[in-house]
């Protein structure tokens, strides 16, 4: 790694006097883990980091209040996984975190690093679009909320400007949705994932009122599937065994809104195939969940 | 313009300082200022667990860790863990089962070990499995772990018992 200047702040005004709107070689450090290895091999060589680990209260703690809940952006993995509210308001993200990596990093890797990384191979910001997450973004100009669906340009590419920081995380609680989160790897289990994709359904009785899809991994930057949702919205289901030919409509939906990418993990065309067979699978599994899974 | 600073902390108990660059990871500085042996960058990406340190409490992989995040922190690795004259529990039970050969990766699964048991006094295979998941032996020693950090949890439970 080259030489770099490291400064650990203590306020939000001092952390944006420090930050360079025009200049990507500033910037933001939080756990590091993602920094590290884009440094180590030589992907990034930054002038400035700028460390947001002393800058409290504002970027840390887990709250509930008012139907939802504010995750700050220093919260680190472990802190979710071992929170037992989040456990019992949104358990899907205490399974997810089960998927990923390995207790040291999770240990050190926080939410907001892993919103802003913009790499779309996370699993995580793809739960946080089927739940309906919005991020709540600061700079020097105020505060503005985004969606975490409209958070990607593309990537390894946010929206935000080098100027602005991710405060934290707003999820809504949605006590009889129904959310999945499925890992796709083709390797071994700890692999990056060659499709990631997450399911919430909310079914009324036998009818899906309300569903919100988002894949990864296959796509440049994590993606909201919205013909497929309405493919399935409406539609009656027999929680015993949705219709395949339901799930065959949402994956041709699926198919034809997104452009598939191939890696080292798999072609297009495979990826395409584990698009119809996991999105099936997701929705079957999140339809016979109980609510609030 | 030197973007040197000196940075102080607890080490396996003991107050040091030294000055750190920047860019300086954890593992090179308790390493080569340090001549912290039990600490080793194998990967250093963060997979292997070879360089597990224990930063206030909490296992980090310091390959991936700033050396400038350990201001004002305790650090503590393997060689405090157990002395020469008393091993702890767990390092008794790595010998006796046979976890290891060449013995690279121990120090990272004898941390976790003990982080693991902290956390679930009896683990099942499966705890074990995931919690470990970030630790890698080359000489795949891995049976023989599972039953090292099985036998450990018995002891330290049987320790813990009141006579
Ligand atoms: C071995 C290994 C395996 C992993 N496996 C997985 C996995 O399976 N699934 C998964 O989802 N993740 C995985 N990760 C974690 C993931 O890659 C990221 O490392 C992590 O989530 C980033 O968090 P961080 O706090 O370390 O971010 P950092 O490395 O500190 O920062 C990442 C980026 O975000 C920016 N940033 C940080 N905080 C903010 C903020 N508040 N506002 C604006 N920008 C900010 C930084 O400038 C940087 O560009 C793995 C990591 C490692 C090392
Ligand atoms: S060397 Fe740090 S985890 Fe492998
Ligand atoms: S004992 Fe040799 S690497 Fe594990």
């Amino acid at each position: 790694m080259t030489s770099f200047e490291l400064v650990e702040p203590r306020s939000l005004e001092e952390t944006f006097a420090l930050l360079d709107r025009d200049d990507p070689a500033v910037r933001p450090i939080a756990g590091g883990t993602a920094l590290m290895l884009m440094m180590k091999s030589g992907l990034f060589s930054p002038l400035r980091l700028i460390s947001l680990r002393r800058v409290e209260p504002r970027l840390a703690g887990i709250a509930f209040a008012d139907g939802s809940v504010r995750i700050g952006a220093m919260t680190t993995f472990a802190a979710l996984e071992h929170s037992p509210e989040i456990r019992r308001h949104l358990p899907v993200v205490t399974r997810t975190m089960r998927t990923l990596a390995n207790p040291r990093v999770r240990n050190v890797a926080t939410v907001g690093g892993n919103l802003a990384h913009a790499d779309t191979h996370l699993d995580l910001p793809l739960v946080w679009i089927a739940l309906g997450a919005q991020a709540v973004v600061v700079s020097p100009r105020g505060e503005r909320i985004v969606a975490v669906e409209d958070l990607y340009r593309g990537y390894y590419e946010t929206v935000l400007h080098h100027d602005e920081l991710i405060a934290a995380l707003h999820v809504p609680l949605r006590p009889t949705w129904r959310s999945v989160y499925v890992k796709v790897t083709t390797r071994t289990a700890h692999d990056w994932p060659a499709l990631g994709i997450a399911v919430s359904l909310a079914r009324d009785g036998s009818i899906i009122r309300d569903a919100r899809i988002a894949v990864g991994a296959a796509t440049k930057k994590a993606t909201r599937l919205i013909q497929a949702e309405t493919v399935l919205r409406g539609a009656a289901i027999d929680a015993a065994a949705v219709d395949d030919a339901l799930l065959a409509r949402a994956g041709d939906a699926a198919i034809g809104e997104i452009s598939i990418e191939a890696d080292s993990r798999g072609s297009a065309s495979y990826k395409q195939h584990l698009l119809r067979v996991y999105l099936g699978r997701a929705v079957r599994a999140a339809a016979a969940a109980e609510p609030g899974a | 313009m030197s973007n040197t600073r000196t940075i102080r902390f607890t080490l396996n108990g003991a107050p040091v300082k030294t000055d750190v660059e920047p860019h300086e990871t954890l593992v090179d500085v308790l390493r080569q200022r340090f001549n912290i042996g039990g600490v080793r960058e194998s990967c250093g990406q963060g997979l292997c667990g070879c360089c597990t340190a224990i930063v206030d409490g909490i296992a980090v992989s310091s390959c991936l860790f700033l050396a400038m995040f350990a201001d004002g922190t305790a650090v503590d690795t393997i060689e405090h863990l157990g002395s020469s004259h008393r091993l702890d529990p767990i390092q008794e039970a790595f010998i006796e089962a046979g976890a290891l050969q060449c013995g690279f990766c121990t120090p990272g699964f004898i941390l976790m070990t003990k982080q693991l048991l902290d956390i679930h006094p009896v683990p099942s295979d499966d705890d074990i499995r995931h919690y470990l998941a970030g630790n890698l032996c080359r000489c795949s020693a891995y049976p023989e772990i599972l039953a090292a950090v099985k036998l450990a949890a018995r002891r330290r439970n049987s320790a813990a018992e009141p006579a």
